[in-house]
């Protein structure tokens, strides 16, 4: 596979992959790379390159104040993420149940080398689904409570979501996802979240996360199953630095990895997840890798695929926005749907939300 | 180069191309709009901000014309930020009004490398006044009076203080008098340049006032705060000037801050700073001539 990107998509990608270039940049090309990385959160991340390369005296001020004011509001939110892990941890201290910390967070707690200036505003969970409904029930007389959703969101999410609606604590604005497992239960993928749940690690801070496979596998899956792509350049770059850590880290990573995917029938994402991340972010992954997993996709499919994941990962050029690019965006849209809801279920879905969209008079 | 020196048909032409790049204290902005309306208002305000050449822009907003669904026979705008709409539609007349609330919205939603106080700001005999208040409270109206009578604007609705260094940064912008405040004015300060009036805005009747051109060309000149005084219009009251207890002062100005939680620490260190090294009151007024004459004498005894 080659990649193939236009100007303002290389400028993004040079920053992203090599961050000392920056420093070569005019102000022209300053100015589109922060619209660009504001556009797909990654200002935090390249302020804290730059702070580790020691770069920022080097760069114009006003890139400096930019990117200082993301990053001081990642570290607020990050911080705010984690006193709400804090106080549910204290809330539900009574019931001896696995609470196992998703995305963001967890990839702080697991030291992740891209995570410390990443976004995220809200807090995700995993927990049994049998204790599910006590979890709520206590969450609810601790203090957090649902925000006001329409019943038929409130029904979307009950039957067909692994996630319930999202609880947020009446005194603060953390909001926190109840995640019962990683993919919505309407998709072609059945995962026993019971075994992602039994092979989770606990950090040494007494936090329980996901194990490095599938941490890895979980990303992979959002990215490629649960989510749209677009504007998604970050989690696929969370994606290369998963892969990236945890390869260097263990020498037998990769075998684990296609063993566990494969065991969990999680082939496919996988094998999109590390050829985007290879392709993109050049993450050193062993040649082959991905050809031994099952459930690869078929080459026609992967040809589609390549012609349309980028332009969606990518921002949009903000003055000229391509229509090739927003005509790839809106099939991976209709894809999302397509591979989250059987037939039956999508066609009024989509039919009620763009109702609902021409009420609002969007 | 300033936006004055540009010719109108080339003003409006560039503002409905490629936009029309002008620099407002710390942030520099894109505005791009097809509003010939919009674009005469533009010129005659901001005639005296400074054309950004070759350094980075900050905000990139546009006004749109949006058709409604719902009432298709009247003319609407919406604001936009690099494509993205952070509230519903105005009508087209008060598209003026809904740039500049856009723009401060988006200063006040970025910006946190300077600790910012939801605050009015002049400068006098090379100290700021720190002028911090809530919405009603007149601090446009009080801001306007003093900045053609002597003291330097800083802002009517920013104050923004390096948390390190301490030296706070103007931010000239359109200042907007509310309802009865635009006759106020216009009686007691004829010099002032006001906009044209805009109905019917969520705030009532609006007009901007363009700061005056010696203020927008001193923007790079950064001072520290000696005073800050919660200022409260009341009518017929009579003038009062009461020292704030220091720890008042600090709850005060620390919640009347938009980024105070943001910034945490520093901001605690500097806000601490700022209260030890100012005197803090509390001003009740209503007529302009007594709290001029005050704070004249306040600000030449120091």
């Amino acid at each position: 596979m080659k990649l193939s990107l236009s100007n303002h998509h290389q400028l993004l990608l040079n920053a992203i992959i090599n961050p000392d270039i920056l420093i070569q940049y005019d102000s022209k090309e300053w100015e589109l790379v922060l619209r660009l990385a504001r556009k797909v959160k990654l200002l935090g991340f390249l302020a804290v390159e730059l702070e580790r390369r020691k770069l920022m005296s080097t760069i114009p001020v006003r890139a400096v104040n930019q990117l200082r004011s993301s990053l001081i509001r990642v570290k607020k939110q990050q911080q705010l993420a984690f006193w709400e892990l804090d106080r549910i941890n204290w809330a539900l201290k009574s019931i001896q149940i696995p609470i196992i910390v998703l995305k963001g967070v967890a990839y702080r707690l697991a030291e992740l080398p891209a995570a410390e200036g990443r976004f995220f505003v809200d807090l995700d969970i995993l927990i049994p689904k049998g204790n599910l409904n006590q979890v709520e029930k206590i969450l609810l007389k601790e203090g957090w409570k649902h925000r006001e959703i329409s019943a038929y969101d409130e029904h979307y999410y009950r039957a067909w979501s692994h996630e319930i609606p999202a609880l947020i604590h009446q005194e603060r604005e953390t909001e926190i996802d109840i995640h019962h497992t990683i993919s919505p239960i309407t998709s072609k993928i059945k995962i026993d979240s019971c075994l992602l749940i039994d092979a989770a690690i606990t950090t040494q801070s007494g936090h329980k996360i996901l194990n490095p496979t599938d941490m890895v596998l979980h990303c992979a899956v959002n990215l490629f199953q649960n989510n749209d792509l677009i504007d998604n350049l970050r989690d696929l770059l969370d994606l290369h630095d998963e892969l990236q850590f945890f390869g260097r880290q263990d020498p037998v990573f990769w075998d684990k990895l296609i063993k566990r995917a494969n065991q969990l029938r999680l082939g496919r994402p996988l094998y999109y997840g590390i050829q985007y991340s290879r392709l993109i972010f050049q993450t050193a992954i062993p040649q082959n890798t991905e050809q031994r997993l099952m459930q690869k996709p078929s080459l026609i499919l992967q040809c589609i695929m390549q012609q349309l994941v980028p332009l969606a990962l990518f921002p949009l050029h903000p003055d000229k926005a391509s229509k090739r690019a927003k005509f790839a965006r809106f099939l991976l849209y209709i894809r999302s749907h397509w591979i989250r809801m059987p037939f039956y279920l999508l066609i009024p879905h989509l039919l009620y939300k763009t109702l609902l969209r021409f009420k609002s008079g969007k | 180069m300033i936006v004055e020196q540009i010719p109108i048909d080339q003003f409006i032409a560039q503002l409905s191309h490629s936009g029309i790049r002008v620099k407002l204290g710390p942030v520099n902005v894109q505005i791009q709009t097809k509003l010939p309306q919009l674009a005469k208002q533009l010129h005659f305000l901001y005639a005296y901000y400074d054309i950004v050449e070759d350094e980075i822009v900050d905000i990139h907003a546009q006004i749109l014309p949006k058709f409604s669904f719902s009432n298709p026979f009247s003319s609407f705008i919406r604001f936009t930020i690099d494509g993205q709409s952070p509230f519903p539609p105005f009508p087209t007349d008060q598209a003026l009004a809904a740039l500049e609330w856009g723009i401060n919205l988006v200063i006040a939603i970025r910006i946190n490398h300077l600790l910012m106080f939801h605050s009015a700001a002049v400068e006098r005999n090379g100290f700021l006044i720190l002028l911090p208040a809530w919405p009603g409270s007149g601090k446009t109206t009080l801001c306007t009076a003093l900045i053609h009578r002597g003291y330097r604007l800083f802002s009517d609705e920013f104050g923004l203080m390096d948390p390190f260094s301490d030296f706070f940064t103007p931010i000239p912008r359109l200042m907007p008098l509310k309802n009865q405040s635009i006759q106020v004015i216009r009686n007691y300060l004829p010099e002032v340049v006001l906009g044209e009036k805009i109905y019917n805005t969520q705030k009532g009747t609006i007009a901007h006032v363009r700061p005056p051109r010696d203020h927008i060309l001193r923007t790079n000149q950064f001072v520290s705060a000696k005073w800050i005084i919660f200022p409260k219009w009341t009518a017929n009251a009579p003038l009062t000037l009461e020292p704030l207890p220091q720890s008042e002062a600090f709850l005060l100005l620390a919640s009347n801050s938009f980024n105070y939680e943001i910034l945490g620490e520093s901001a605690f260190r500097a806000v601490t700073r700022l209260i030890r090294n100012c005197q803090c009151y509390q001003l009740i007024y209503s007529d302009f001539d007594s709290v001029l004459a005050l704070l004249n004498k306040l600000t030449d005894e120091a």
